[in-house]
């Protein structure tokens, strides 16, 4: 069975693109806050920017907003080069990571100000019915005179939403909305973000450091490091077809063993592991024969087994997840690493005990080649 | 020690300074004005209105303070708002401590020496020197209005300053981006967003320079040279030339009175400016 080999994933011929990145940097100073970035987004398209802490996302999202200028590179609305329009020009709309509504406006006041500052003016009534309409939208309704203080984070962040799409904007920027908020609401706010979208089908850009909320929401994902976008892709296609070790790392959770690639790259390859063990696996694009590669195998790819073929560990630390239970073995030579063995494995086989002895064995279909960076 | 009688030692310093330095002395002023001058100088205590028919006899220096005080604190706010606005928002943040510092400079030096220099400037060898130089002759500027109303904007300048900056330095200027994000221009996000958050450093700061310029005294002797009076000077003669303590306690409450009533209707409209009370930082 051969694996295709890892494809950018480009938007369809089809798909109307409504901006595009085309090899835009940004630096402050001597500070490289983004690097070459090349993009297109896709109408009505829900589009994450996922990576960590000051890898360059904020720094992305206002190039597209019009806050900074890219210092090289092309930024494109609707196919036309936006590079010295200004943010008030700008179809685009965002919802800023604190929110930034203003503290002397009430509800109504603060989703409205876009409409008001349109020109020639829109009639007040109409105004007003928009403003009712957007609060209805974010499940506001009834709020219309409190004070910004007396709502809280939550609300806040619905008020921040309405005011952001009330003049329907080409782009949605919403730069980390949820990282505020507690867990519970977190997850709510998902859900109702992606309803929304889906509702106004507005394209969304999304600016995150959080995986799971990348997975969850986006159609597709730019996963970004140093400034530079790693690998575009579905959530399922970054998941199961990482482009490197850092992919792999950064979505999801992975086993990974470090060793020297064998012979020319093509499907199925063998690897020769530092510790002596030659193990095969699906090659990833770009990688050369006797270079340095490590081998990553997801948890649930693991097989935990009592007896049989495999390479034998001895259990480690067990942890009762409910459907699934998530083991620690220890091998001798590869380390620490781990399995997840789903509830029905354990059922039938019997579950393992801290302290025993099992085999650890994976398809080698499931064992990716990757570059160790 | 219960809450209560915590809260009331946090008071007593306080509360003792007020009713010695401000209470009696009020009390005591209230009661001479109804009085009449004593034969030497001072004052005998009765009860009648003769000082307070007196006191349009000082109509001019009512009118020279109701008129050059407003005019002075709202020429110091037209001044000090671009600066702090500089200061706050435009300046490198490396330098702002820096010019700010430059601003209170002045303030390191008495306020008499100050004033001194402005009347060699505005003296006939100073500035009107210059202006005959190219041509305008004959101008006087010391001893005018002109140059008290320079002396008070100069002198007052960094208390205008001070609030402002600090209402506009903690104004989050992403709400700037926000408002710029939803169309707004550069002027109308001034308008519509900044303006209307730094009211409370304008509030303070116009409070602070009106009510201090209401007892102002030295800037009008100074640069005023005798021809534009303020109540404080006419203070100052009333109690210290021709000792006539009853009519200078007569002119002392009805200033007071004054000063209430404007500082009360002030209020009321900044209330409704829809700045919220504790906002103000000084009321
Ligand atoms: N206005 C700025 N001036 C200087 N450096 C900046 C500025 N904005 C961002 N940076 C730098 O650029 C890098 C990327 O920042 P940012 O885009 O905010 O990252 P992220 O949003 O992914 O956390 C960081 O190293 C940050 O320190
Ligand atoms: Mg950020």
């Amino acid at each position: 069975m051969a694996i295709e080999a890892y494809t950018e994933v480009t938007l369809p011929a089809d798909r109307k693109v409504v901006a595009e990145l085309r090899g835009v940097s940004k630096s402050f100073g001597d500070v490289l806050a983004a690097s070459d970035l090349n993009l297109s987004i896709g109408e009505g398209e829900f589009l994450s920017f996922l990576g960590p802490s000051g890898c360059g996302k904020t720094t992305a999202l206002r190039m597209l907003a019009g806050f900074e200028a890219p210092s090289e590179g092309q930024v494109l609305l609707d196919g036309d080069v936006v590079n010295d329009l200004d943010a008030h020009n700008r179809p685009v709309n965002m919802v800023f990571q604190q929110y930034a509504l203003f503290p002397h406006m009430t509800v109504t006041q603060n989703i409205g100000y876009g409409l008001r500052q349109v020109r020639p003016r829109i009639p007040k009534p109409q105004i007003a019915e928009r403003v009712s309409r957007a609060l209805e939208v974010v499940r506001l309704g009834g709020f219309d005179d409190r004070k910004i203080w007396e709502m809280s984070g939550g609300q806040q962040q619905r008020v921040a939403l309405a005011r952001a799409i009330i003049n329907e904007p080409k782009l949605l920027l919403l730069d980390e909305p949820m990282a505020a908020l507690d867990r519970k609401l977190r997850k709510e706010m998902q859900i109702e973000l992606q309803d929304l979208q889906r509702q106004l089908g507005i394209t969304f850009v999304l600016v995150t450091h959080d995986q799971e909320e990348a997975l969850s929401m986006s159609d597709r994902i730019c996963i970004m490091r140093d400034g530079r976008i790693v690998q575009i892709g579905s959530p399922q296609e970054l998941y199961d077809r990482p482009n490197s070790r850092y992919v792999a790392d950064f979505v999801g959770t992975s086993n990974f063993f470090d060793g020297t690639l064998q012979g020319s790259p093509e499907g199925l390859s063998t690897v020769l592991l530092d510790n002596g063990m030659q193990v095969q696996g699906m090659a990833g694009d770009g990688l050369v024969d006797h270079q340095d590669v490590c081998i990553s195998v997801r948890p649930e790819q693991m097989k935990l087994s009592h007896q049989g073929d495999g390479v034998e560990v001895k259990v480690h630390n067990r942890i009762f997840l409910g459907e699934h239970t998530e083991y620690l073995v220890s091998h001798q030579t590869l380390g620490d690493f781990l399995v997840l063995a789903p509830r029905q494995a354990d059922l039938t086989e019997g579950a393992f005990a801290v302290g025993d002895t099992a085999t650890v064995s994976w398809e080698a279909t499931a064992a990716l080649i990757l570059d160790r960076n | 020690m219960t809450q209560r009688t915590r809260n009331w030692l946090l008071l007593a310093p306080a509360g003792t300074w007020f009713l010695v330095m401000l209470i009696v002395p009020l009390t005591v002023v209230f009661i001479f004005s109804f009085g009449e001058r004593a034969p030497s100088g001072g004052v005998v205590l009765a009860l009648t209105f003769e000082q307070y028919a007196n006191l349009p006899a000082r109509w001019a220096a009512f009118k020279n303070t109701m008129t050059l005080a407003p005019i002075g604190t709202l020429s110091a706010l037209i001044i000090a708002y671009p600066l702090a606005y500089f200061l706050a928002v435009k300046a490198n943040p490396r330098w702002k401590t820096i010019l700010l510092v430059l601003v209170i400079v002045p303030f390191w030096t008495s306020i008499l020496i100050r004033s001194y220099a402005w009347i060699f400037l505005l003296g006939g060898r100073g500035i009107p020197a210059l202006l005959e130089w190219v041509g305008i002759e004959g101008l006087r500027l010391i001893n005018t209005p002109f140059a008290v109303l320079v002396g008070i904007i100069y002198g007052y300048l960094p208390l205008m300053v001070f609030p402002i900056f600090v209402s506009l330095d903690k104004l989050d200027k992403r709400l700037l981006e926000a408002s710029s994000d939803l169309g707004a221009k550069p002027w109308k996000t001034f308008l519509q967003v900044t303006l209307p958050l730094s009211i409370p450093g304008i509030a303070t700061g116009c409070m602070l320079v009106f009510i201090l310029l209401m007892g102002e005294y030295l800037i009008p002797a100074l640069l005023g040279g005798g021809k534009v009076f303020f109540v404080g000077n006419a203070l100052v003669d009333l109690f210290l030339q021709s000792r006539n303590w009853a009519y200078g306690s007569a002119v002392a409450v009805t200033l007071v009175v004054i000063m209430l009533i404007t500082v009360t209707i002030y209020m009321r409209l900044i209330s409704r400016l829809g700045a919220s009370r504790e906002d103000v930082s000084i009321m």
